[in-house]
């Protein structure tokens, strides 16, 4: 982890422009997540305005959504959902999938096999209607599409975490472990892991904007955050109706979005080129 | 490299892969199809409620479910689908008293043809981004591109596919607003309105392509032997055609057949704003009306789809790439 | 919509026998004489691989205008709500029990059989084969008996009286297939031929020129479509790809409206989404929480906000103020959150939290649940909305729950609505409320033949209903339809969308 700071020191000091912006936006986004709701002028389902998409004005920052409620305050709540389920599925994607990969590549044998199996299983059912399936057998709530968010994203990294350990586990300090008959978990953790962690946190970086992505196509499907609540992508879903006025209750949540994935994606780029030449 | 052995041994080298694939491509399909009989056994209500609707009588509830056979364990229907697959037979929908072949007859070439078109585009679009960023990496044409797919990335499918039709169709008349294709169109009416299905479907899947090939041919381009080659003369274009693109096409084919089996089943919002009759939205259809011959039709074409792409992607990287054909 | 009370003795006699063969009454004031020819494409919300040509098993508004394309009715009820004689010439009976029709004599199927008692008899008959699947299983129960009287004669006779038959027999699953067509694919009597059918995809039917009423219809072809996104209709009609499109969006028909050419078409109805407070549960089954959640509801904003004042003001009761049967002697329910706090106070629940089980299946009602919450909390009742997916809502939510949100259609008559949803054994019974003399008035209005003794009797089932059931109905929802103003002769029916689902026949095209 230390090297990961390393690079974010080096990253501030002398990196590209465009990661600092992309460290800015990203830091931005999580602000907003972590304290939006205490800045958000009005309650979140509340209707302040008589007028329907209204423009931005000194009481309506943003201006006002479809039902006449405040556009600011909704999407300080919906930065905290969007950030906060994307950030927690991100991480549960990686931690399950490393930790599969790290068990197919130190065991091998029919065990990688059988995890090779059920991973294309996953992979190769769309995910929105695999969502859609298990929203309408278990219901909408926030651990489900959590759960859901990260099921779905496991193979994608259980596929790069495996490339990675296979090739680690192929190495000599591997072997000398193993000739000092250290167990399968030591070698997994203590000398595979720590080798992979700086691509794995890439990854896991770029599944997060996959996963603001999946969610706002979630929510096109109506499996969104449950009502008064809404994520980012819901947001933009809800008010469409107001894109051919151009109301700033559609151009907000989705100028959200875009500068949250377009943010996280500079910083991955950049922390990336910071590992140079190997 | 020797021409005369070259084919024999990639043969030989592929064979034994083909078969091994074949062996477990059957095995994730048998996977996919429990796991879909297990999951949607957890939704609730069942065919014979869901076409009957809020108005039916318990009687009639009975006389249907007995009709399509949902009178009979669970299990036991899962056997028989099995045992009609076997033999090639994807059995009868429940709701649309048709044979399931007949409706997908009907929409996969729709799907195909989605799928392919966007393929046709984006394949090369994404390529062409991902080399001229690569080569100029760095470079102000770089970042241009690299600013270009984040933002194709960065606004959601179905704001994108909405978009454009407000622009194309709403506000210009170019194009149709919904994809009308019928047995009777010609091929230029199905070129006219699929256009922005397959201009949204190109938005979404190129980006992710391209970062793929600039990460993969950079990565090459970075290499020691990219500049001997330099040094001994050869021209740039030469190397990057004829020694950093086999190495480098492993990864890229990959990348390629990963997006573009999101073509299929993840068309799902392209197909549902343009009212396309494709086999994602059958597939939605399938679930909300508890079809499950129909549905786990689907769910094979979806999970063939994949293993075909990704058993294509190793192919592909096998032959192109020298060492590993050597292997 | 006169309130002016109309007989039913009027319609079974010989009086307005004729009137099913001249235009509706509003079409006789049209201005330009219809054109012939041209076509359309039309597109509604639904369609799925369930969509059928068997009138019987209808489910969604495609299948109603397919099905009132290709068939023809015994009856036929126009905007003004009256039942009238359509391919029977004349529907008789003395009881309300016994009815006999005379059938119109030269209708031809479009296989060029001629139309005879024998199809009549088997198409209603054909309700009660459980088998079947038919949607109005329960109410072809009230068929005690139904045979051929000559070639062109039918005897139909209930299990008990019903004045309504007449509107009942109108709504499209009663629509006339052939004598023994077990699975209907098109064969009617109706004005468009089909010429293509692609469940879930598409319909197209051609004109039938041999359609039994003189003059109609006036297009040569219509395609029938569905596009579910409400977006994606709009910008359809918008971009000319379609010229007539139901359930329009209140908050698009700004929109529709200010692109020439296109225009909307509002038609008030009977639709209402409703809470539902189940009588049998706690706390929803306490008459204070129910009075005071009835006084919870934001009426004027919930027509504002939600539906663009595309709605009536509804007054917890399913009967709206443009029905003939409507009672205005009921005061009407207002916000009013001191009563509600009293209410809540006297019931001992202050602060009681409940979850709202609401879903976009019912329209609007995650909207009406999430407004509900906000004056909740000003009087201190803790309310959770709960949006549920609309796959599986019906079946696992809706009545399920003490607090869940119902959809209720425009039905035919004010019978159907109170026996299907609010008589005390009913299926559809949502609150499970239970009042004796609701079910005894409800009867006794079946069989009535006075008509102000009628209205009165369900004038006194309105004040039953909105003072006790634990049916929370806001407003009244038009439904909206949106389209090319190319197209003529397109009016309001209140019995749902697109001319009740049977524009087909009336409309034509006209460049000019």
């Amino acid at each position: 982890m230390s090297r990961w700071g390393g690079t974010l020191r080096a990253l501030l000091r002398s990196g590209p422009l465009s990661g600092r912006i992309g460290l800015a936006l990203v830091l931005f986004w999580f602000a907003a997540a972590v304290a939006g709701p205490w800045l958000a002028p009005h309650p979140v389902g509340a209707f302040v305005d008589r007028d329907v998409f209204g423009p931005m004005s000194a009481r309506f920052w943003l201006g006002s959504d479809y039902l006449g409620r405040d556009v600011l305050s909704r999407l300080l709540w919906g930065a905290r959902y969007t950030v906060l389920l994307a950030l927690g599925a991100a991480l549960l994607a990686g931690s399950c999938g490393t930790a599969l990969a790290l068990t197919a590549a130190v065991r091998g044998g029919w065990i990688d096999e059988a995890l090779a199996r059920a991973m294309d299983t996953l992979i190769s059912i769309p995910s929105k209607i695999f969502a859609l399936v298990l929203v309408a057998a278990f219901g909408s709530s926030l651990p489900l599409l959590l759960l859901i968010s990260s099921v779905i994203y496991i193979p994608g990294n259980f596929r790069i975490a495996r490339a990675l350990a296979t090739n680690l586990v192929g190495m000599d300090f591997v072997a000398v472990a193993r000739a000092r008959g250290e167990g399968a978990v030591h070698i997994a953790l203590r000398e595979v892991l720590p080798n992979m962690v700086q691509p794995l946190l890439a990854d896991m970086g770029l599944r997060f904007v996959f996963i603001v992505l999946l969610l706002s196509g979630l929510s096109f499907l109506g499996l969104g955050v449950q009502p008064p609540y809404a994520d980012l992508g819901s947001l933009v879903r809800e008010n469409i109706s107001g894109l051919t006025e151009g109301a700033p209750a559609i151009i907000m949540p989705a100028l959200a979005i875009a500068t949250l994935t377009v943010g996280a994606n500079l910083l991955i780029d950049a922390l990336g080129a910071g590992k140079g030449r190997r | 490299m020797s021409a005369a052995s070259a084919p024999r041994t990639m043969l030989s080298g592929l064979l034994p892969l083909l078969g091994k694939r074949v062996a477990s491509a059957l095995l994730t399909l048998l996977l996919v199809s429990a796991v879909i009989f297990t999951v949607s056994g957890l939704l609730p209500g069942d065919a014979a409620q869901e076409t009957l609707g809020q108005s039916a009588t318990p009687e009639q509830v009975a006389a249907l479910r007995h009709e399509i056979g949902l009178d009979r364990p669970a299990l036991a229907r899962y056997a028989d689908w099995l045992a009609g697959m076997v033999r090639g037979d994807p059995g009868t929908s429940m709701v649309a008293n048709m044979p399931v072949r007949e409706i997908i007859a009907q929409r996969l070439p729709n799907s195909l043809m989605l799928a392919g078109f966007t393929a046709l585009i984006s394949v090369p679009l994404a390529l062409a981004i991902g080399i001229a960023s690569a080569v100029n990496r760095g470079g102000k044409l770089d970042r241009a591109l690299n600013i270009m797919t984040l933002s194709m990335v960065a606004v959601p499918e179905f704001l994108v596919a909405t978009l454009g039709v407000l622009v194309f169709s709403v506000k210009l008349l170019w194009l149709p607003s919904i994809a009308l294709v019928s047995d009777t169109s010609t091929w230029g009416e199905l070129i006219r309105s699929s256009t922005l299905p397959v201009l949204t479907l190109t938005v979404v899947v190129t980006a992710q392509m391209a970062r793929m090939t600039r990460a993969a041919v950079a990565d090459q381009l970075d290499r020691p032997y990219v500049e001997m080659a330099q040094l001994k003369g050869v021209r740039f274009s030469r190397v990057v055609l004829a020694h950093v693109m086999p190495n480098a096409l492993g990864p890229i084919v990959n990348a390629v057949a990963l997006s573009l089996s999101y073509l299929m089943g993840g068309a799902i919002i392209v197909e549902t704003i343009f009212s396309f009759p494709g086999l994602a939205s059958l597939m939605v259809n399938a679930v909300t009306s508890r079809d499950m011959p129909l549905l786990q039709a689907c769910a094979m074409i979806f999970c063939t789809a994949y293993l075909l792409l990704v058993l294509t992607a190793d192919v592909v990287a096998i032959m192109a790439n020298p060492r590993l054909r050597a292997q | 919509m006169s309130l002016a009370p109309f007989s039913r003795r009027s319609l079974i006699g010989a009086g307005l026998a004729g009137a099913g063969l001249l235009a509706l009454p509003g079409c006789a004031r049209v201005q330009a004489p219809a054109r012939k020819g041209g076509g359309i494409r039309v597109a509604t919300q639904s369609a799925s691989t369930a969509d059928t040509l068997d009138p019987a098993k209808g489910a969604l508004s495609t299948d109603y205008v397919r099905h009132f394309m290709l068939y023809s009715g015994l009856t036929e009820t126009g905007a003004d709500m009256i039942a009238r004689p359509s391919l029977a010439e004349r529907v008789e009976s003395a009881d309300r029990v016994t009815w006999s029709f005379t059938l119109r004599r030269g209708v031809r199927f479009h296989d060029g059989a001629e139309l005879t008692s024998a199809d009549v008899v088997w198409s209603l008959l054909r309700h009660k084969d459980p088998a079947l699947g038919s949607k109005m299983a329960t109410i072809a129960a009230q068929f005690a008996e139904v045979r051929a009287d000559g070639k062109y004669g039918v005897i139909l006779r209930l299990t008990g009286a019903n004045a309504d038959l007449p509107a009942i027999l109108s709504q499209s699953h009663f629509l006339i297939v052939r004598d023994g067509d077990k699975a209907p694919a098109g064969n009617g009597t109706g004005p468009f031929r089909l010429a293509q059918f692609q469940p879930g995809v598409r319909t197209v039917a051609t004109r039938n020129p041999e359609y039994w009423v003189p003059g109609r219809p006036h297009l040569d072809r219509i395609e029938l479509i569905a596009i579910a996104d409400e977006v994606s209709r709009v910008n359809a009609l918008l971009a000319g790809d379609i010229q007539l499109a139901n359930a329009i969006d209140p908050s698009s028909t700004r929109r529709v409206e200010a692109v020439p050419g296109h225009a909307v078409l509002a038609t008030p109805s009977a639709l209402y989404t409703n809470l539902i407070l189940r009588q049998d549960q706690l706390p929803t089954g306490n008459p204070d929480f129910v009075q005071a959640i009835k006084h919870l509801i934001d009426r004027k904003l919930v027509k504002r906000a939600l539906f663009r004042d595309f709605a009536t003001i509804g007054n917890d009761q399913p009967i709206p103020p443009f029905h003939p049967y409507f009672n205005p002697d009921v005061p009407q329910t207002v916000l009013d959150l001191d009563k509600a706090r009293w209410h809540l106070k006297r019931a001992g629940l202050t602060g009681v939290r409940l979850p709202l089980y609401a879903s976009p299946a019912a329209t609007g009602s995650v909207d009406m649940a999430s407004i509900l919450q906000e004056y909740g909390a000003r009087v201190g009742l803790n309310l959770a909305v709960n949006r549920m997916p609309a796959d599986g809502y019906w079946s696992t939510h809706w009545m399920r729950h003490a607090a869940t949100f119902g959809n209720t259609n425009p039905r035919p008559t004010a019978d159907l609505v109170f026996s299907l949803f609010y008589k005390s054994d009913a299926a559809w019974n949502e609150s499970g409320w239970k009042n004796p003399r609701f079910d005894k008035l409800l009867v006794e209005a079946r069989g009535e033949p006075d008509e102000p003794r009628r209205k009165a009797l369900y004038g006194e089932m309105q004040r039953l209903v909105h003072d006790q059931c634990g049916s929370v109905i806001p407003v009244f929802i038009s439904l909206i339809d949106g389209y090319d103003r190319r197209l003529k002769g397109l009016r309001a029916v209140p019995l749902g969308g697109m001319m009740g689902y049977r524009f087909a026949e009336h409309v034509w095209w006209d460049e000019g």
